[in-house]
């Protein structure tokens, strides 16, 4: 392999602190950028802001029973007290807090109520996702233009569509094979097994409705593994559905079980945890970025390394905030910023409306074991096209939906002494619940953006990042005809004693921030190109979720593997052909 | 060592590619751990009618059937000390209040009232009795006490490794889903 190490022979060969590649952030996007760029021969430092989490043995609660938690897994009142924010989060209880960003860790201003889930680590979020993978479509990628919002996406579906099938391939994504022009199938292990009532929905759905679809959600769990999930040590699924706590056979898709140690085993990687990218360098005379400047976290000491190519996965905001804290000569404003969007167009997913029901029937039948996913409703809404009229028309773009159902055994806890203990020992089966919940495409604008804060700073002295993001009447619009039409399909299916809801849960909570640094055609209109180079310094890649120019409604997951591998791939091809 | 075997398990299934962490070998099944004497919520006194009133919940039983061996009762599982550390470190101070007003006179009052004397003084059907009508009291501080531990009762009691071991059969990693099992 070629050695690309250039700056090295030039400038100081052998040096500890220049790389071929540098990756910020070490989560699923960053891990991606690791794998691909050591099996590419380039020896790539890794620079992940937290601790170092390795995969099973710094999974502490992994094989906890329920009744080891000293709290059966509540949190504690001065845990809830000291974090308001990430005790919001529905995957933060005492078995996981290790993995979470405490408030205090790492303050931000929140010009709007914003609720800020992080996770630094080795791994990011990929510890504690929620493991859902569903490939964008051309309906999705034409959505900008068509619609006119935000700007058009410099790529389509072909450009990726291989790509997909790469990082799939690897990672092990379950699904069917549903043939959906609005979901493209991917490279499925086999998908998981629904439950009658489940089914019973899906059928009803399908005899009325022509253009709406149920099905098996897509979700990165090996269910059988193939030979290259047990060449990384990964086993299949044991349904466990404690993911978050970190999986001991690897049976979910993460960067700590599968990405990290794969790109360590090349031997051309350096990870380098507790270490806090304040900046990347810029190089007027260079006229490209040279490198990153880091804090390290238990020194505070400041330290430079150096690369040829750099990829920035710090998460969305995350992302942003490096960017907007790179300021130069050439780049007063932030590396890149000669649009002046950067921090700019952020959108996330709508998550406020839900559903719940019963259904009477199939009493003959329960649930057995657990299942790690559920099924899930493609959009459906303004698919095809922008509706003139009816209620769609109402609204730009649609939503997607989660749908489940169960069947529980409870107990009648009404009495005392034996009587109580009798019937706890003999709970009875309840009738079936099902319930839904929305995923709404939210609407990239000028307005909803991240700036850096003038005054207030972090521990390290790091600017800290002011978030000014906030539904829209659109927003309201989506959750208003989520509920109306999910209504319907529920009482097609006979379901009764309908109940919605609209928690009206502050931004951030769906933890699909997106954008600030999006992609785009023109540089005077966005930050990056269709390789997600920035357009104005070309060696500097952004793969995260901070390049989505729009949202759609899938979660966002394995676009960003997806387009960091094809991101990695035009890179190495850039530096070989001296383009960078 | 149920952990570390099934831990073994898997490393044999991965071929031997997984490191045994540390910490497999260390746990034990007291997982509660207390704050120093002075510092808890209750005192010696308070646990031990806490014990008393928890096993009045739910107490120990012989199965139906031959060869009628015992079911343990609350007291046995030690629920009363989740109860406290439930109460202590997870629900707002106002709980707390309400625990140790209960233990130090709501209890007592009501088993005056209906026995003639304190409730640890009582026999279990008297005991019973008491809590029975702790529950449909009209003074809030004895029906919402009671409410408070019994609700933490069951709870500490289902979640417990007895209970969930040997009667509800909790299983860790089912590896299964079937959605449609017959009743």
């Amino acid at each position: 392999m070629t050695n690309f190490n250039i700056d090295a022979v030039a400038q100081n060969t052998g040096t500890p602190d220049r790389f071929d590649a540098i990756v910020v952030g070490s989560g699923i996007s960053g891990g991606w950028a690791a794998k691909e760029l050591t099996g590419k021969g380039l020896r790539t430092l890794v620079l992940e802001r937290g601790r170092d989490v390795q995969h099973v043995t710094d999974y502490p609660t992994t094989m906890m029973q329920p009744w080891e938690f000293e709290h059966r897994n509540q949190l504690t009142r001065e845990v809830r007290e000291a974090n308001p924010i990430i005790s919001k989060c529905y995957a933060f209880y005492e078995g996981t807090e290790q993995f979470f960003v405490k408030d205090a860790e790492h303050p931000y201003v929140q010009a709007k109520p914003f609720d800020w889930i992080r996770g630094y680590q080795v791994g990011g979020k990929s510890l504690m996702w929620a493991r859902q993978t569903q490939r964008w479509s051309d309906f999705d990628f034409d959505g900008p233009a068509r619609d006119g919002f935000a700007v058009d996406w410099p790529i389509r579906y072909a450009d990726l569509a291989p790509w997909y099938s790469h990082v799939e391939k690897f990672a092990g994504i379950s699904g069917n094979k549903d043939g959906l022009a609005s979901l493209p199938d991917g490279e499925f292990l086999p998908p998981h097994d629904w439950n009658c009532v489940e089914k019973h929905f899906q059928q009803k759905i399908a005899g009325k409705y022509a253009d709406r679809h149920v099905i098996m959600g897509r979700a990165a769990h090996i269910t059988k593994p193939q030979p290259i999930h047990l060449e990384q040590g990964r086993a299949q699924c044991q349904h466990r559905t404690i993911c978050e706590r970190g999986c001991p056979y690897g049976g979910y898709f993460s960067s700590n079980s599968s990405t990290i140690p794969w790109a360590m085993r090349s031997g051309k990687m350096t990870l380098r945890p507790h270490s806090v990218v304040h900046s990347i360098i810029y190089d007027d005379a260079k006229r490209r970025a040279v490198g990153v400047r880091v804090i390290d976290a238990q020194t505070k000491e400041m330290q430079e390394f150096y690369a040829r190519v750099i990829f920035v996965n710090a998460a969305a905001l995350n992302t942003n905030l490096i960017l907007l804290n790179s300021t130069s000569n050439r780049f007063p404003n932030g590396l890149g910023n000669d649009s002046g969007t950067l921090g700019k167009y952020v959108a996330f997913h709508n998550y406020r409306g839900g559903i719940s029901a019963e259904f009477d029937g199939m009493l003959d039948v329960k649930t057995d074991g657990r299942r790690p996913n559920s099924p899930y409703i493609p959009r459906f809404r303004n698919l095809l096209k922008q509706e003139q009229s009816g209620p769609a028309s109402g609204f730009l773009r649609g939503y997607a939906a989660g749908f489940s159902a169960n069947r529980h055994a409870r107990a009648d806890q009404s009495g005392l002494g034996a009587d109580l203990k009798q019937s706890l020992f003999a709970p009875k089966l309840e009738g079936w619940r099902v319930g839904s919940h929305m995923m709404g495409e939210t609407l990239p604008k000028e307005t909803n953006f991240v700036a850096l804060d003038p005054n207030k700073k972090d521990p390290f002295g790091i600017p800290q990042l002011a978030i000014s993001v906030d539904y829209d009447e659109n927003d309201n619009k989506m959750v208003k005809d989520y509920q109306e039409q999910m209504t319907e399909m529920f009482t097609v299916a006979g379901f009764t004693n309908i109940r919605v809801r609209d928690d009206h849960r502050t931004p951030g909570l769906d933890i699909h921030e997106m954008g600030g640094v999006r992609m785009g055609r023109d540089p005077k209109t966005s930050m990056l190109n269709r390789m997600n180079q920035l357009h104005a310094c070309k060696n500097v890649f952004v793969t995260d979720g901070a390049c989505m120019t729009s949202t759609s409604t899938q979660n966002p997951s394995l676009t960003y593997m997806a387009l960091t591998a094809r991101a990695v791939d035009y890179a190495v091809k850039a530096i070989k052909n001296g383009w960078v | 060592m149920q952990r570390r075997n099934a831990l073994k398990t898997v490393a044999a299934t991965l071929g031997g590619l997984l490191i045994l962490p540390a910490w497999a070998d260390r746990w034990t099944p007291q997982t509660v751990q207390f704050a120093p004497a002075g510092k808890r919520l209750l005192s010696a006194t308070e646990v031990d009618l806490l014990a008393e009133i928890t096993e009045t919940i739910i107490p120990a039983t012989k199965t139906a059937n031959p060869p009628k061996t015992e079911i343990p009762g609350a007291r046995a599982l030690r629920v009363h000390q989740f109860v406290e550390k439930m109460v202590a470190d997870c629900y707002d101070k106002a709980a707390g209040e309400l625990l140790r007003k209960g233990l130090n006179s709501g209890v007592d009052e009501m088993a005056q009232t209906v026995t003639g004397k304190p409730f640890l003084e009582g026999d279990a059907a008297q005991r019973l009795d008491v809590l029975k009508q702790l529950s449909t009291s009209t003074d809030a501080t004895q029906k919402n006490f009671l409410a408070l531990v019994k609700s933490l009762t069951i709870r500490g009691y289902m979640s417990s490794e007895y209970v969930m071991t040997n009667i509800t059969h909790y299983e860790m990693a089912p590896a299964r889903y079937n959605g449609c099992a017959k009743v």
